[in-house]
C-alpha cells in the first residue's frame, strides 16, 4: 500500500531530543537518514541495553526510537565531514537537527548555511529553549524542560519534591511537535516549492500541558500546586482507588458516563452498597450528584461543608468496593457499564492487553544485525489509506555509509581516505 | 480564515489557508489538534450544542463570581482562531445540516465514543458517501475495532490504562498519575496533527481521502514506550524511579533556599555526560567529588546515587536559586529551576521569543494563549483570534456556508435545530 511520505528524503542530524521525530516521520514513509557522529549518538551508550548484545547496538532507548531509519557517520566539526554532509543535505528535502545557535555557527551549519546548498531545504530545529532569546544557548536535558515549562511544579506529592513526566517527554513533546511543523512545511512545499525553517523549543512544546495552570496565573493570579486536586474538593467515585490487586482510577461523580448512579447499581450487583441505596443517600445520588452540582461545589466549597460528613460515608463505601474486587473487573465491568474507570496498568498488563491484542498492535520485527528479535509498540494511528509501518531495525553504527556516500559520489577510495582519517567510522 | 492581523495588513500565508475543518471534537485533545490548524490558516468551524456544551466552557478558571459559558480560561485556551455554530445534531434537520458541513470540509475532526458518533450520524461509510475525498479523524479513546472501542474516558483515565501513571513518581507513592490529564494536551492532539497533514499530504498528490482511526490509548503508549520496550525485550525494570533516569546521573530535582516569599523551590538538575558531572561539582565548590570512584562514570554514579544525591541536596539547600542556575548554566551544566505557572508566563526566555499570545475576547477580556508548539517561518502558525463564544458564529456559517436566508434560519432556531 502506499505510504503518505513516498519519496520524501529526511536527515536526521538530530541528538536524543530529536530522535522521536524522525522516527514518527520514517514510520509515515520518508527515507529518514539518521546522521550520527563516528562515535555513535550519545544514546547509543544509555541504559537499559539489551543483554547479549554488545555496545554500541545495546542501547533499547536507541534502538526504539531510531527504528524505521537507515544510518550514516559523519564527523560534523570537520572540513571534509561537513563537506560530506551538505553533499547528503543536497539530496534531502528536509534536515532536523539539534545545533544550538552558538554550534551551529561554528560547524558553519546555520540554516543559512544549508540554503546555500539547497535553496528549497525545509530545516527543523528542535533545541531546549529555540534559537533565539537570551537562553538559547543554555545546556539542557530532558528533566529540565519539565521543570522550566512549569509542567513538573504540578506533579508530585504535596509533601514530597516536584516530579518530572515519566520517559523523556521533555524530549518526545518537542519531537511531536518538530514532526508536526515538518509535516506543515512539507505541506507548503508541496504547494508553493518554498521551504522555510521549523524550530521547536522544549520549553515551549511543554507548556500547554500544564493544563489549567498557565490560565488560572493570568486570570486568577494564583498557582496551581502539586497534590492538590485541580476541582478543590475531593468527591465520592473520583480519583485514584486501591482495587484489590493494584489500583484503579474513577471519575464516578457525574461529569460524563453513566456516574454515580451507574456506580451504585454495580456496587448492588454484588451486595456492596451498604447503605447507599436507601435514603437520604439514595435521592441524594439521584437527585444531585451531576454535573451542575459538582461545579456548584467545586465554585464554592463552602457550599459543599454541611455535606461533608454524607460525601464522607459514600467515598468509603465505594473504596470499600475497589478494595474487594479486582481492578480489571472494576475496568472492565464498569466501563462496560459505562461508568468511567482506569486501570492501572503495568507493562505485563499492557502487553497482555486483550484490546490491543485483538487491534494486532505491538510488532515484532527481526534485527539480523543484532541476532534478536524484538517487540515494538505499534503505530500512533491507523492511517487506514496509507498506514504508519515500522520498517526496519535501527541502524547499526554506520550501517548505510557504503550505499549513502555512493550515491553522492564518494568512491571506495575515498571512503578508505575518509575512514582512515577519522570523518566517517569503519 | 486566513492569519490576518486585527489591522490587516501584516498578512502571511498560512501552510492551511483555503484548508476547511469540520470540528467535533470536545475537551482536550481534539480541540488543542483542531486550534493547532487553526493556527496554521485552516478556515475552522467547530460545531457545539447548548444543550449538552463542552465540558472545559463550565470548568474553572473563570473570573471569580463570573458565570457563563464563555469564561473559562481552559476552554478559550485550546478554541483559539475557530467560528462556533451550535447544531443539534440528533434531530434530523440537525443531521442534514452536519452532512452539509461534512460535503464543504476538506477534514473532519471528532473525538467522540463510536457509539455519540453513530448517534450524531457520522461514522466513516456515511461521510465518506457524501464527500468521498475527505480526510476523517476518528481520534477515540481505545479506537474504531476491539473490545474496548467503545470504553469510554479523558486523559485521566487514559493516564492510568496507557501506562503514565505506573511509571511516573516514585515507588513509595501509590501511582497518582502527574498532577494533569497529561496525554491531552501534547502527544494526542499533537501526533494528530501529524497524522492529519500526512493524509493531507497524500491527498493532495492522488486525490485521495482516508479514515485516520486514532486510538489514543495506542498514541499515548507508543509516546511514552520506552520503559515497555525495555521491559519487554530484556532490559528489565525501570519504572516509577521518581526524577531519576536510567542512563543518566545525578539527575533529580534539589530544593534550593527560599526567595521572599517563594517556598517550596526546587533546582532541577539532569547530567548526562561526565564532563557535565565534573562541571557541576566545580560548581558546588567540590572538585574532589568527580575523583571520588564512587562516582566516576555514569555506571558508578547509578550505583551511589543516593550518596550522590545527598551530597547535592546538602549543597542545593543553601543556594539562591537563580544565583545557582545562573552559575550552572554558565557552566555549561543541564539545569533548570521548577518554574510554577506565573513564574512561567513572566520568563524572560519565553518573553522574549513572545511564546504566549495575548488575544482579546468580548466576555473574558484580553487573556494569555499558548502560542504554537513550533514556529515556522514562512507561515507564522501562532494564534491570531480568541475562542469563539458559543454559537458566536451559527447565523455566519448557517447562511454563507449552508446558504440558509434569515428565513429559514430562524425558523430552524424556533425549532432549536439551530441555536
Amino acid at each position: 500500500m502506499a505510504m503518505a511520505l513516498e519519496g520524501v528524503r529526511i536527515l536526521d542530524a538530530s541528538g536524543p531530543i530529536g530522535h522521536y521525530a524522525g522516527r514518527l516521520l520514517a514510520d509515515l514513509g520518508a527515507d529518514v537518514i539518521k546522521v550520527e557522529p563516528p562515535n555513535g549518538d550519545p544514546a547509543r551508550r544509555w541504559a537499559p541495553f539489551l543483554p547479549e548484545v554488545e555496545a554500541p547496538e545495546s542501547a533499547l532507548q536507541f534502538l526504539l526510537l531510531n527504528a524505521s531509519k537507515r544510518g550514516v557517520t559523519v564527523d560534523l566539526t570537520q572540513p571534509r565531514g561537513r563537506e560530506l554532509y551538505l553533499k547528503l543535505v543536497k539530496t534531502a528535502d528536509v534536515v532536523i537537527d539539534s545545533l544550538s545557535p552558538a554550534e551551529a555557527a561554528r560547524l558553519q551549519l546555520t540554516t543559512n548555511d544549508l540554503v546555500a546548498v539547497k535553496a528549497d531545504l525545509i530545516h527543523t530545529s528542535v533545541t531546549g529553549w529555540g534559537l533565539t532569546g537570551p537562553r538559547a544557548n543554555w545546556a539542557y536535558s530532558d528533566i529540565v524542560g519539565c521543570a522550566m515549562s512549569g509542567v513538573m511544579h504540578l506533579a508530585g506529592q504535596s509533601d514530597g519534591p516536584p516530579e518530572q513526566l515519566p520517559d523523556m517527554q521533555g524530549y518526545h513533546g518537542a519531537s511531536i511537535n518538530a514532526a508536526a511543523g515538518t509535516m506543515g512545511a512539507l505541506v507548503y512545499h508541496q504547494a508553493t516549492g518554498q521551504g522555510q525553517r521549523v524550530e521547536v523549543s522544549m520549553q515551549e512544546a511543554l507548556s500547554i500541558a500544564q493544563e489549567t495552570a498557565m490560565m488560572q496565573a493570568d486570570i486568577l493570579g494564583t498557582n496551581r500546586e502539586r497534590g492538590v486536586p485541580m476541582r478543590g474538593l475531593n468527591m465520592p467515585g473520583s480519583g485514584l482507588h486501591d482495587a484489590a490487586d493494584g489500583h484503579v482510577f474513577l471519575v464516578a461523580s457525574g461529569l460524563a458516563g453513566s456516574g454515580f448512579v451507574g456506580l451504585l447499581g454495580f456496587m448492588q450487583e454484588t451486595n456492596d452498597q451498604q447503605d447507599l441505596d436507601q435514603d437520604p443517600y439514595d435521592t441524594f445520588i439521584h437527585e444531585s450528584m451531576n454535573t451542575n452540582f459538582i461545579m456548584a461545589m467545586a465554585a464554592d466549597p463552602e457550599q459543599a461543608a454541611p455535606l461533608m460528613e454524607r460525601l464522607g460515608h459514600m467515598d468509603e463505601v465505594v473504596r470499600a468496593f475497589c478494595r474487594k474486587h479486582p481492578k480489571r473487573y472494576l475496568y472492565e465491568e464498569g466501563q462496560r457499564r459505562r461508568i468511567l474507570v482506569g486501570v492501572v496498568n503495568t507493562p505485563q498488563d499492557i502487553l497482555d492487553s486483550a484490546q490491543l491484542k485483538e487491534r494486532d498492535w505491538f510488532v515484532d520485527l527481526d534485527d539480523p544485525g543484532r541476532g534478536v528479535t524484538l517487540r515494538y509498540p505499534g503505530p500512533q494511528w491507523q492511517l487506514q489509506g496509507t498506514p504508519a509501518t515500522l520498517r526496519r531495525p535501527a541502524p547499526l553504527l554506520g550501517e548505510h555509509n557504503d550505499e549513502l556516500f555512493a550515491e553522492v559520489g564518494v568512491d571506495v577510495g575515498e571512503l578508505a581516505e575518509l575512514v582512515s582519517a577519522g570523518v566517517v567510522s569503519s | 480564515m486566513t492569519t490576518n492581523g486585527a489591522n490587516g495588513d501584516d498578512w502571511t500565508p498560512g501552510v492551511l489557508d483555503g484548508v476547511k475543518v469540520l470540528d467535533l471534537t470536545w475537551f482536550g485533545a481534539g480541540p488543542i489538534c483542531t486550534r493547532t490548524l487553526a493556527g496554521m490558516g485552516a478556515d475552522l468551524v467547530r460545531v457545539e450544542t447548548a444543550k449538552r456544551p463542552d465540558g472545559l466552557r463550565v470548568a474553572p478558571p473563570r473570573p471569580v463570581g463570573a458565570e457563563g459559558l464563555n469564561l473559562s480560561g481552559y476552554y478559550n485556551n485550546f478554541n483559539s482562531d475557530k467560528k462556533s455554530i451550535t447544531i443539534d445534531l440528533t434531530t434530523e434537520r440537525g443531521h442534514e445540516l452536519g452532512i452539509e458541513l461534512v460535503k464543504w470540509a476538506d477534514i473532519m475532526m471528532t473525538n467522540f465514543t463510536p457509539r455519540a458518533i453513530r448517534q450524531i450520524g457520522m461514522s466513516w461509510e456515511t461521510i465518506q458517501e457524501a464527500n468521498p475525498g475527505i480526510i476523517a479523524v476518528y481520534q477515540t479513546m481505545q479506537g474504531m475495532t476491539g473490545l474496548h472501542s467503545e470504553f469510554g474516558g479523558f486523559g485521566a483515565v487514559l493516564s492510568t490504562v496507557c501506562g503514565v501513571n505506573y511509571l511516573a513518581g516514585s515507588e513509595v507513592n501509590p501511582p497518582a498519575g502527574v498532577g494533569t490529564n497529561y496525554p491531552d494536551y501534547v502527544v494526542n492532539p499533537i501526533h494528530g496533527v501529524t497524522a492529519i497533514l500526512a493524509a493531507l499530504f497524500h491527498q493532495r498528490r492522488t486525490g485521495e481521502g482516508q479514515m485516520i482511526d486514532m486510538s489514543q490509548l495506542e498514541s499515548s503508549v507508543a509516546a511514552t514506550a520506552g520503559p515497555l520496550f525495555a521491559f519487554a525485550n530484556g532490559g528489565g525494570e525501570h519504572l516509577r524511579m521518581g526524577n531519576h533516569v536510567p542512563y543518566a546521573a545525578p539527575h533529580s530535582a534539589y530544593q534550593v533556599r527560599d526567595r521572599g516569599d517563594r517556598l517550596d523551590l526546587w533546582l532541577a538538575i539532569g547530567c548526562v555526560e561526565d564532563e557535565q558531572w565534573r562541571r557541576l561539582a566545580a560548581v558546588c565548590g567540590h572538585e574532589e567529588w568527580a575523583d571520588d570512584v564512587r562516582f566516576a562514570s555514569v555506571t558508578d554514579r547509578k550505583a551511589n546515587e543516593d550518596a550522590l544525591d545527598a551530597l547535592i541536596s546538602a549543597w542545593a539547600v543553601e543556594q539562591d536559586g537563580d544565583a545557582a542556575l545562573e552559575a550552572l548554566q554558565a557552566a555549561g551544566v543541564p539545569a533548570g529551576l521548577v518554574l510554577n505557572a506565573t513564574e512561567v508566563l513572566a520568563d524572560e526566555q519565553l518573553v522574549a521569543r513572545e511564546y504566549f499570545r495575548y488575544l482579546d475576547h468580548s466576555e473574558a477580556g484580553r487573556r494569555a494563549y499558548d502560542g504554537a508548539g513550533f514556529k515556522m517561518s514562512l507561515t507564522p502558525c501562532e494564534p491570531q483570534r480568541a475562542a469563539p463564544l458559543l454559537g458566536e458564529h451559527t447565523f455566519e456559517i448557517a447562511s454563507e456556508i449552508l446558504g440558509l436566508s434569515s428565513d429559514e434560519i430562524g425558523g430552524l432556531m424556533a425549532e432549536q435545530v439551530l441555536f
